[in-house]
């Protein structure tokens, strides 16, 4: 079937207002928050699991590849389509079906913004944990799809502990159920496998989430640091000492100045590191936990440690953090987010190699990240325009991650594989593994239509890690 | 499955992957070896995750049906197998991977029994969350291939939580992996999920790495009792709409641990300070009658955390998993089975997460047909609630809300031939 022949099937499917192929509507729906492009063939806005399954039906018949999307706001591409492909855009999926409040749940369709659930909710005492900095835009299918993170995933975990059930129109067209409203079902925990599984397995058209019970005490302190050495040595010493934060984030001495530039968050222009470090529970354990933390990041070196007096206090500190990408904004035209995970007590080492990295290849790299899990952000600044340079960032990028991976990390803490990282996969997991991997997504997607190119590498790309392939391969895909 | 004429060509051929002393195949010496009174053909005890893989492309190879064991602890559950040709014993695989307390991980073979992994990270003041059944028996392995956790789940979540990796050859002999050693790691399918409660049916479990906890230095457990069911919960609601974070909060029922008490208990494990523990006495107020610490409180909940294993030989035991909203309705309809079909049970739960153990024993002089009873149940829970059966070989009576044929698609792509503990549960 041709191309516009599926664009008139989709109009009958969604209704004739809810599908986009005009160049300069599709050039909208061309990248995401990461550092590639694609243009899709049509953008079409379903109603329902019905039309989504009506929708993989036509796709899977035609052969066009189909890929799901939120808010745009991921960092590894996930939700970029393959050139001339069917993007599904969930924003008039954006409706909470049910707060259950007795079981502590709600059931959401993909579309929802993760804050507003939150907002929603927030009179009853309860909050969707989860926290990604873009939580005012990304919505909770994308969530979903990438297993996203946040700075309190330190305490909470990240998306998947905290889905217990999805609705799923699976490549078969099939709209089935994986779990439900209790904490754990028995049999295969696929709702588990889906979450995080990056679009390849089926596309989630309702959502059961956990809300959690907002905590008693929240106490927000700001450990001062006269460089990142000091700062890094205490995160180790903070975990070592028993204490959890709720979160505890690092931002270094150019990001935080860059950030108060931007919004006048109240961090210490002349600092070399400062830690944010927020505690929750009762009343009486954070009052303790305060003092031992105090105790810890003075004997670290630190040069003060503030307490927030007042809930704007501790937002106005939290908006700093929550705005650092924003700020990026202001003094370069492009960066590059990594998403590297080392174990916590190798953030110190890992640190000093994103510096030489830095020199090496004579790029500005930022650290704002979520040190207590040790889940790093790099953010390299670049030019688009200057493609000498993004190779450079493609090499530094890479060169950071294989560090993580040496010292026993991930490759991704939050922003999932994608594009950017799929073949650096074969670094992280044997053939074999990504064999048993692709196994299972073909048990669900064996021809590949739904969100092909994603998460798991060309069989070929195996061994060919690294490589100036990469680029040509991406090139010939067409991204 | 297999004609018992190979077994003799396969017992040499695992003896040359796994050498002559880790093969059992003398029927006189197999007898603590059987599951449900069934002998397997051969046992086998690999000590690598790369002799695992060479004994399930045999098995695999030849269509012969492998029983993965650690401790023996939940072998009781599902049906009893037709026949057993390989029991694949996990006990030898127990290399240390990693672990450096200052990272609160560890990674370590699925042949450590919990026991000896609780005691390992003890030394440094660290707590495994894992509190199974019978943890010196209870292999790591097995625990999350079973994914039955303990009390602590309350407070620290479940093996799907804090499982941060897993090793494991699926059923056609792929030694893979999922997860890795970092407690922060979207990288690949969540294979940790898939794996944990999947019962030996998708793949042998040969390692895995643990997100690990600081240790409380205090605990003190709290008891309240109730004349019944329903008050009992009523109290849990008020503890979970309350500022408390208790580490453990359990339903006991009447001579669920002692035999003769009527009252319906709820336990309530805290941690904390003197002045978080007073916070708790204070919040809890009258409805306490008794606190408990010490030796005390630690046998209190191991006798708690080994309810579903301890049970009498001729009862049976089924788990629930369901919405709190649920819980009262399934105690109140377990207790009109029992009162009309002749039987008593007894019950512990997780019910600030919604799980609950339930043992059902014949009165005396009755003899129950517990598979008419039970299906009748079963078909009254709700859509969200699921059921498993522990013991008593009534695997059919299982039940989940996740759609059958994609978790067949699951069996298909790692156990194409169907090998792995054939009716253990559905598959």
């Amino acid at each position: 079937m041709s191309l516009p022949a599926v664009i008139a099937d989709l109009r009958k499917i969604a209704g004739p207002d809810a599908v986009l192929d005009s160049p300069e509507d599709l050039m909208l729906y061309e990248y995401d928050a990461g550092v590639r492009k694609s243009t899709p063939g049509a953008v079409v806005f379903p109603q329902n699991a019905q039309q989504v399954s009506q929708i993989m039906h036509v796709a899977v018949a035609s052969h066009i590849p189909i890929v799901a999307r939120g808010a745009g706001t991921g960092l590894s591409g996930g939700a970029i389509s393959r050139q001339g492909g069917i993007v599904v855009a969930f924003s008039r999926m954006n409706r909470v079906l049910e707060v259950d409040v007795e079981n502590q749940r709600a059931v959401v369709q993909p579309g929802v913004v993760n804050l507003q659930l939150s907002e929603l909710v927030s009179h009853l005492g309860l909050y969707f944990a989860p926290d990604p900095s873009s939580q005012k835009a990304c919505t909770i299918g994308g969530n979903v799809a990438e297993n996203s993170g946040g700075p309190h995933t330190l305490m909470h975990g990240v998306t998947v502990n905290h889905v217990t059930g999805v609705e799923v129109v699976l490549p078969s067209g099939e709209i089935v159920q994986f779990g439900g409203k209790a904490a754990e079902s028995f049999g295969y925990d696929l709702t588990g496998f889906f979450v995080g599984s990056e679009g390849t397995v089926g596309i989630t058209t309702a959502i059961t989430v956990k809300l959690t019970r907002k905590p008693e005490k929240v106490a927000t302190l700001l450990g001062v640091f006269e460089s990142v050495d000091d700062a890094a040595r205490t995160v180790a010493s903070i975990t070592a000492a028993g204490i959890t934060p709720a979160a505890l984030e690092m931002l270094d001495g150019w990001t935080l100045r860059t950030i108060e530039a931007f919004c006048h968050a109240g961090y210490p222009l002349d600092a070399g590191a400062v830690l944010l470090i927020e505690l929750e529970g009762l009343r009486e354990a954070v009052e303790e936990q305060a003092i031992a933390v105090n105790e810890v990041c003075l004997g670290q070196k630190a040069r003060e440690v503030r307490r927030a007096k007042t809930a704007e206090e501790s937002a106005l500190l939290w908006k700093g953090r929550k705005l650092a990408f924003a700020a990026l904004g202001r003094v370069t035209p492009s960066y590059y987010t990594q998403d590297g995970v080392v174990p916590r007590s190798k953030i110190p080492g890992v640190l000093r190699h994103i510096d030489e990295v830095s020199k090496k290849y004579d790029l500005v790299i930022g650290n704002v990240f979520h040190a207590g899990d040790g889940n790093l952000h790099p953010l390299i600044l670049f030019d688009m325009r200057d493609a000498e340079q993004f190779e450079r960032v493609l090499h530094a990028s890479s060169d950071i991650l294989k560090y993580c991976i040496d010292v026993g990390g991930s490759i991704t803490g939050e922003h999932g594989v994608g594009i950017e990282k799929r073949d650096m996969m074969p670094l992280l997991f044997t053939e074999e593994d990504l064999d048993i991997m692709i196994s299972l997504r073909n048990a669900f997607n064996g021809d590949e239509v739904l969100n092909p190119d994603k998460m798991l590498p060309m069989p070929r790309m195996c061994r060919e890690i690294g490589g100036p392939s990469r680029n040509a391969v991406l090139a010939r895909e067409g991204m | 499955m297999s004609a018992v004429g190979t077994s003799v060509h396969v017992s040499r051929e695992l003896r040359e992957i796994c050498g002559a002393k880790n093969i059992v195949d003398d029927p006189a010496l197999l007898h603590t070896k059987t599951i449900s009174g069934v002998t397997p053909a051969v046992a086998v005890t690999p000590a690598s995750p790369e002799e695992v893989a060479a004994v399930l492309r045999l098995a695999n190879e030849r269509g012969l049906s492998v029983v993965p064991a650690g401790g023996f602890t939940r072998q009781q559950a599902g049906n009893v197998p037709g026949g057993i040709d390989v029991l694949l014993d996990t006990s030898a695989l127990r290399g240390v991977e990693h672990y450096d307390a200052a990272d609160l991980t560890i990674g370590l073979g699925a042949g450590w029994s919990v026991a000896q992994l609780s005691d390992k990270v003890a030394q440094d003041g660290l707590l495994f969350a894992g509190d199974a059944a019978l943890p010196h028996r209870a292999t790591v392995g097995g625990l999350l291939a079973t994914g039955l956790a303990g009390p602590l789940r309350h407070g620290y979540g479940g093996l799907r939580d804090y499982c941060i990796g897993i090793r494991f050859v699926t059923g056609d002999g792929r030694k893979g992996k999922g997860g890795g050693r970092v407690v922060k790691n979207v990288a690949g399918f969540d294979l940790m999920k898939l794996l944990i409660g999947s019962w030996g049916t998708l793949a042998v479990i040969t390692g895995a790495s643990f997100k690990l906890f600081p240790a409380p230095r205090q605990t003190k457990t709290f008891v309240a009792r109730f004349a019944d069911a329903a008050e009992a919960i009523g109290f849990r609601d008020h503890v979970l709409r309350s500022p408390l974070s208790p580490i453990s909060l359990e339903l006991v029922s009447p001579s669920a641990l002692e035999s003769n008490d009527t009252a319906w208990c709820v336990y309530l494990r805290a941690a904390g300070s003197d002045a978080v523990l007073a916070r708790y006495r204070s919040e809890l107020g009258a409805a306490i009658s008794t606190e408990i610490e010490g030796g005390q409180e630690s046998a209190v909940w191991r006798r708690v955390a080994d309810f579903a294993c301890d049970a009498p030989v001729q009862s049976t035991v089924i788990s629930l998993s369901l919405p709190l909203t649920e819980l009262l309705p399934a105690l109140n309809q377990i207790a009109s089975m029992c009162e009309s079909v002749g039987m008593t049970f007894a019950a512990i739960g997780r019910i600030g997460v919604g799980h609950l153990a339930v043992s059902l024993s014949p009165r005396v002089g009755s003899a129950p047909d517990f598979a008419t009873a039970l299906s009748t149940f079963r078909d009254q829970l709700s859509r969200d609630t699921s059921m498993s059966v522990l013991s008593g070989g009534h695997a059919d009576l299982w039940r989940s809300p996740t759609h059958s044929e994609s978790m067949g698609a699951v069996k298909h792509a790692l156990d194409p031939k169907g090998i792995l503990n054939p009716g253990r549960f559905r598959f």
